[in-house]
Parts: C-alpha cells; sequence; structure tokens
C-alpha cells in the first residue's frame, strides 16, 4: 500500500518536471555544449532533472558520448601510426603524379 | 661519420621510400578528414615534398611516419583555412541538421521526442565500432550532407581532439558559431547512424 503511494509521488514528480522542464528539443544543444565546457549551474541542475525523468535524452547523450569515443579511438589508432581502413589505397595514376612531383 | 651514422641507427629514414611505405597510409588519414579524394591526393604530394625539404630537421629522431603525420596534419587545416576563405558559409537550410522532425509539433507534450522516432540505446562499444569497416563506411555516408565546413569542423574536434580556440581561428567563427555547428554535426550523423547502422530495422518508419 505504501509502496503504491510512493510510486503514485515518484510519478506525479516526474510528470510535473517533465511538464515544467525544458523541452527535449531544448535539451539537445545543451547535451551536445556539456562535451564541449562546464555547464552552468542552473543548466546542469536542468539536464540533471530532465535526465532523471527522460530516458531517451538519457540515451541521447549516451549516443554522442559513444560517436565521440569511436571517433576519438580511430584519431588516437592513427596517432599510433596503425593502419585503420586498409582497403583505401593510393591510385596507381596519383601514384605516379606524386612519385614525378617528387624527382622534380 | 655523423651521416651514416644517423643512416645506421635509423634505417628508415629514406625520402625515396617515403611514397611506397607511407603513401597509402598518409592518403587513408587525408581522405578520412578531407573527404574529398583529389584534396586528399594534393596533400598527401605537399607533404611529401615539405618533408623532403626539411629532411634535415628530421634526422632520424622518432618514428618516420609519425613525423610525416605531423606535417600532414599542418597541410590538412591549411586546406581547411583556404576553403573557409574562399568561400564564406550558407547558413541556409542548416537547422535541417537538428531533426525538427523527431519533435513532436503540438499537443500537451510538444518538442518532446516522439516516442517512435525517439533515441534507443545503442549497447555499442566505441573500441569495437572503431574497428569495423563496415561502419567507417555508413559513417562517411552519413557524414556527406552536412555543408563542408560543419562536418570538418566536427572531425577536426573528435577525431584530432583539437580545442574551441583553434578550430575557430581556422574558420573564422565564433565559439558561439561553432558550438551551434557541432550540434547540428551531432544531431544528424546520430540519427543517421541510429537509422543505418544501430536499428536498420526501422528505417521505414
Amino acid at each position: 500500500m505504501a509502496k503504491g503511494l510512493y510510486d503514485k509521488a515518484i510519478h506525479a514528480v516526474r510528470y510535473f518536471l517533465l511538464r515544467r522542464l525544458p523541452t527535449c528539443k531544448q535539451m539537445a544543444p545543451v547535451m551536445s555544449e556539456s562535451l564541449e565546457r562546464r555547464l552552468t549551474l542552473r543548466e546542469r541542475a536542468a539536464l540533471k532533472l530532465h535526465l532523471w525523468v527522460c530516458v531517451w535524452c538519457v540515451w541521447y547523450l549516451e549516443n554522442l558520448r559513444t560517436m565521440r569515443e569511436a571517433l576519438r579511438a580511430r584519431g588516437a589508432r592513427e596517432e599510433g601510426a596503425a593502419d585503420v581502413d586498409s582497403a583505401v589505397k593510393l591510385s596507381d595514376e596519383a601514384r605516379e603524379r606524386i612519385r614525378r612531383a617528387l624527382a622534380r | 661519420m655523423a651521416t651514416s651514422q644517423v643512416a645506421s641507427t635509423n634505417p628508415a629514414a629514406d625520402p625515396s621510400l617515403w611514397l611506397e611505405r607511407h603513401g597509402d597510409y598518409l592518403y587513408r588519414y587525408a581522405l578520412f578528414r578531407l573527404r574529398d579524394g583529389s584534396a586528399a591526393e594534393d596533400a598527401v604530394q605537399e607533404t611529401l615534398l615539405a618533408a623532403l625539404q626539411a629532411y634535415r630537421d628530421f634526422a632520424g629522431r622518432g618514428s618516420e611516419r609519425t613525423w610525416l603525420t605531423g606535417i600532414l596534419k599542418h597541410k590538412i587545416v591549411d586546406h581547411f583555412r583556404r576553403a573557409s576563405r574562399q568561400k564564406p558559409a550558407s547558413q541556409l537550410g542548416e537547422e535541417s541538421f537538428e531533426h525538427p522532425e523527431l519533435f513532436r509539433d503540438e499537443g500537451q507534450w510538444v518538442e518532446h521526442w516522439r516516442p517512435e522516432r525517439a533515441p534507443v540505446d545503442w549497447k555499442a562499444d566505441p573500441a569495437r565500432l572503431c574497428e569495423q569497416t563496415e561502419f567507417w563506411e555508413v559513417f562517411r555516408e552519413c557524414l556527406s550532407p552536412l555543408p563542408e565546413r560543419v562536418a570538418s569542423a566536427f572531425l577536426l574536434r573528435e577525431v584530432d581532439g583539437l580545442d574551441s580556440a583553434e578550430i575557430c581561428e581556422v574558420f573564422q567563427i565564433t565559439t558561439n558559431n561553432l558550438w551551434v555547428m557541432l550540434h547540428r554535426a551531432r544531431a544528424h550523423l546520430r540519427r543517421c547512424l541510429e537509422l543505418n547502422w544501430f536499428r536498420p530495422g526501422l528505417l521505414k518508419r
């Protein structure tokens, strides 16, 4: 019984927050900027509350982080001179052209 | 004596072998960032020519490939700088990359995600993604509709980890411009990858 009441209260709070907080569309640029700079206290609070009630935005932010990490991983591999995408090669014509330019 | 020592401690430092040993690697590196085959070929050529001239400075210190990559990096940034000076960016239609159609446009939940188009849990491991050639093919295609400047700024930021000040200087933009561009690039790529890589089954929606 108490459990049921508690759930109802949580639900009401979440509903209230979702209605009052900035919308998902407004949060999207903020989530992107959270990867670029330290958000203001106000922005951090709004984002935290929004993420508490909106799992879609949790995934949105998570997706952005996954993209960043995959790209950073690629950058790091190339930095370490490892081959990525080794199927891509200079064409014979380009190779020949560069060879001639270097010989000049 | 000094010369032969260099040659013997670092037998790799031989300009005549650069193209053969590192040509494809440098080309791939440039192509991913410039997204244009002939611009990438030019960057490789410029890099090797510059390397030839600066050869004595290198003198076998460190890895030859790392040294060449360092030169290539500058050539790529130079390319972006030239390009942004030559054609000033137009802002027309760039908002469409924020995909407003993913949000409800009316009712009580206006501007919240449409449930059937909302983000999903990718359950992805970035390290594994990085190793999948097919992922990078899809990524390249998703990147292609973005305005050149937006895609270039995004790659400099995410792949090479340049800081905002450097990127703003290259493209002659303000930090706020940059944040808007990065947001658009991310919003578009996220949606495109979700449809075409993470859950192709939902393409029809």
